[in-house]
């Protein structure tokens, strides 16, 4: 059952955040014998609390603290952002891996390759499949198929596209794994109000807690590692839900907040040793900050599609994932489905009056597509901090700055004719893409893996380059954004890290 | 947690995003494009974080100035003109921006200025023009910072509440029902044959 370690116990592994990363790393770790204490910063909802309603889940399961500057979409619970995804899981390309070497240099963007290939990755990604339940793999049935991805479809074929499936969704098709199969009731970031979709909350969570290794401590607030004068972290400083202090020894430190938390956390760390952050002597931490190139696009079909009803992305285009310079730019992207509340439509369309009113008229006759693309990594895109300004735990309020690369530009006018057009094929009128959508919700790259120090914040496996029991463990190890929507590919490197750090420790290096 | 309590809850979180959105305008408002991917941007987010206005437009005014309330009333309506929608949702929509500019300097400035714009514009109160020149007036102070706010604030008021839905044919959360499993989520019968 559930342990509890004292906090001058220095045997335990720290990990902070209990989301993909986090919650899947811990897990995995307990599952080896090894003790770990997860401090997650959020409240641990059950299923009761899940409301399909995104506006009172917003307050539920956001993290809704102070931020500055370009807008970001996380989560302050236990599960993380694995309560609010869409559950779409797509493999990573061999290609992608290797962005500097493939795409050459690109003006303005500093491209890497990673340090690890799409064959290093393979048998992780089987496991976080099997893991998730991930629809048409290891002999689970593809997704059911909703209107909007039957639309897809006729769309897609269309276009002379060839690749479009309804599976790689973490959502059970069928029951699997203690949790029901989906029953359709649509907009999954609410989160699952039956636990069809994967989420560390009710997965890896309590099969940790089963094995007696791991502890869950919630409303633990981590704001400061300490380390000793030799450069090891040694304890990590938290504030409780009543606001108390509390030091936990730690014999290593994984670090999963999400990317804006994520750099705080190591900004905040900084001292005598690590005077500009911990695990910041190439100057990379926060910088390099992607979040995919994503848009939607709407158009008014001549009958019912009734998106709201089902899952909200149900179906994905591969055929442009490609990296085919001769469309103008580099890498690629994916198409999927997707399904928007009504307020979200109308921002969406944007525009006022008659039109606008009558687009929104049309709510169920509504197609709409979805694109995540490819975005090269820029220095000047990152997670900054305001000195001045202090937020409820006296932490500096993050400052967030985003733009697009002309890259991610070019994808979005190929991208835009591609989906206009899809939707046109079947009869859409009024179509319309909205550069931007979405902005802030696959976050990446914050805390990248290198081969060179120099050129990133951790190693191969995830490890901080100047402190060897010190790791990143979500999204801010990628060292390039791919195409594809980033949860499988954490999930698969947390298992991979997990192994890593189980060999470590087994040969005393941690 | 109590009804009223909950409903206070709401209002800080919506309070605190229709703050964010606004520093995202006043910050860009020089810069055209850049505004308008933030805007998206901000957008995105708003359709996670709603509150549902339902008060009704005789509460709407009381103790408020009922000459900004009638004008706001007007360009809400004008914004996103539902036949079938009773002006008392549109009030309902303006009570609420109301409320939260009370408690919100930088709101409150916007809405003194928009009115003021709006009715300074043809020497007349908005309110008293008729409905060609009142679209004429909207439509030459669609770009100002301002009327994208006030629009945002409309938008995300009126198409969260569940009178609007029945409208759009959008029938509310269907956890409570089972799901579509049962009830249309494949339904679709106008694709060509062989979809």
């Amino acid at each position: 059952m559930a342990k509890q370690y004292a906090l001058d116990d220095a045997s335990v592994v720290v990990v902070v955040g209990s989301g993909a990363g986090g919650g899947t790393l811990a897990n995995e770790l307990a599952q080896k014998g090894i003790d770990v204490v997860c401090l997650e910063a959020g409240k641990r909802l059950t299923l009761a609390d899940v409301v399909n309603d995104p506006a009172l889940m917003m307050e539920k399961l956001g993290w809704n603290d102070p931020r500055k500057g370009t807008p970001v979409y996380t989560c302050k619970t236990v599960g993380g952002t694995t309560m609010r995804w869409s559950g779409i899981t797509p493999r990573f390309q061999a290609h992608e891996f290797k962005a500097l070497s493939t795409y050459g240099q690109m003006d303005g963007a500093s491209l890497i390759d990673w340090p690890i290939t799409l064959e290093e990755l393979e048998p992780y990604y089987s496991r976080a499949e099997y893991k998730m339940g991930v629809s048409g793999t290891h002999g689970m049935p593809p997704s059911a198929e909703t209107n909007n991805y039957k639309l897809l479809r006729v769309g897609a074929k269309n276009m002379g596209y060839k690749e479009f499936t309804s599976a790689r969704t973490a959502i059970n098709p069928v029951a699997r794994d203690g949790r029901p199969a989906c029953r359709q009731i649509g907009f999954c970031h609410s989160g699952c109000a039956i636990g069809a979709k994967w989420s560390t909350l009710y997965t890896e969570v309590p099969k940790a807690e089963s094995t007696g290794h791991f502890e869950l401590r919630t409303e633990a607030m981590v704001v400061k590692i300490n380390h000793t004068d030799d450069g090891r972290v040694s304890s990590v400083m938290y504030y409780d839900s009543e606001g108390a202090l509390h030091e936990q020894k730690a014999r290593a430190v994984c670090v999963a907040g999400n990317v804006v938390e994520t750099t705080r956390l190591l900004h905040n760390s900084s001292s005598n040793l690590f005077p500009d952050g911990l695990a910041n002597s190439s100057g990379h931490l926060g910088r390099n900050y992607t979040r995919h190139l994503m848009f939607s696009t709407f158009a008014i079909m001549p009958g019912e599609v009734n998106f709201h009803r089902g899952t909200r992305q149900s179906g994905l285009l591969f055929d442009e994932q490609y990296h085919k310079p001769e469309r103008g730019f580099a890498g690629g992207y994916l198409i999927e489905t997707v399904a928007t509340d009504p307020v979200s439509v109308a921002a969406f369309v944007g525009g006022w009056g008659e039109s606008a009113a009558e687009y929104m008229e049309n709510y169920t006759r509504l197609g709409a597509t979805w694109v995540t693309g490819e975005d090269p990594p820029q220095s000047s895109n990152r997670i900054a901090f305001d000195d001045k300004e202090r937020d409820q735990y006296g932490l500096p309020v993050p400052v967030l700055t985003y733009d697009f690369h002309a890259n991610s530009l070019a994808m979005f006018e190929h991208g835009k004719k591609q989906c206009e057009s899809l939707l046109e094929s079947v009869g859409g009128r009024r179509a319309v893409s909205t550069l931007g959508v979405g902005g802030g919700c696959h976050n990446m790259g914050v805390a990248r893996m290198s081969v060179k120090p120099d050129d990133g914040v951790t190693n191969k496996w995830g490890q901080a380059h100047d402190i060897k029991n010190l790791f990143v463990s979500d999204g801010s190890l990628f060292s390039t954004s791919a195409a594809g929507n980033p949860t499988l590919t954490i999930v698969a490197l947390a298992i991979r890290q997990a192994e890593h750090v189980a060999d470590r420790m087994a040969r005393h290096e941690l | 947690m109590t009804v009223s309590g909950l409903a206070s809850v709401k209002f800080i979180i919506w309070s605190m995003v229709i703050r964010s959105l606004y520093a995202e305008f006043y910050m860009t408002s020089n810069k055209t494009t850049r505004r308008r991917f933030i805007v998206a941007t901000v957008s995105a987010g708003l359709g996670l974080s709603l509150i549902r206005i339902s008060s009704a437009w005789a509460q709407a005014t009381s103790g408020q100035s009922p000459q900004l309330a009638s004008t706001l009333g007007r360009m809400a309506r004008l914004l996103y003109p539902h036949a079938s929608v009773p002006d008392s949702v549109y009030a309902g929509v303006v009570d609420g921006i109301m409320t939260a500019a009370a408690e919100d300097p930088q709101m409150s400035a916007t809405l003194d200025l928009a009115a003021s714009q709006l009715d300074q514009a043809r020497g007349t109160d908005f309110f008293q023009l008729d409905e060609a020149s009142q679209l004429a007036v909207m439509t030459k102070l669609q770009q100002q910072p301002f009327f994208e706010a006030i629009r945002f604030q409309v938008l995300a008021r009126l198409y969260s509440n569940p009178e609007v839905w029945k409208v759009i044919n959008y029938p509310g959360p269907s956890v409570q029902l089972g799901g579509y499993v049962d009830r249309g989520f494949n339904d679709i019968d106008w694709l060509p044959e062989g979809a």
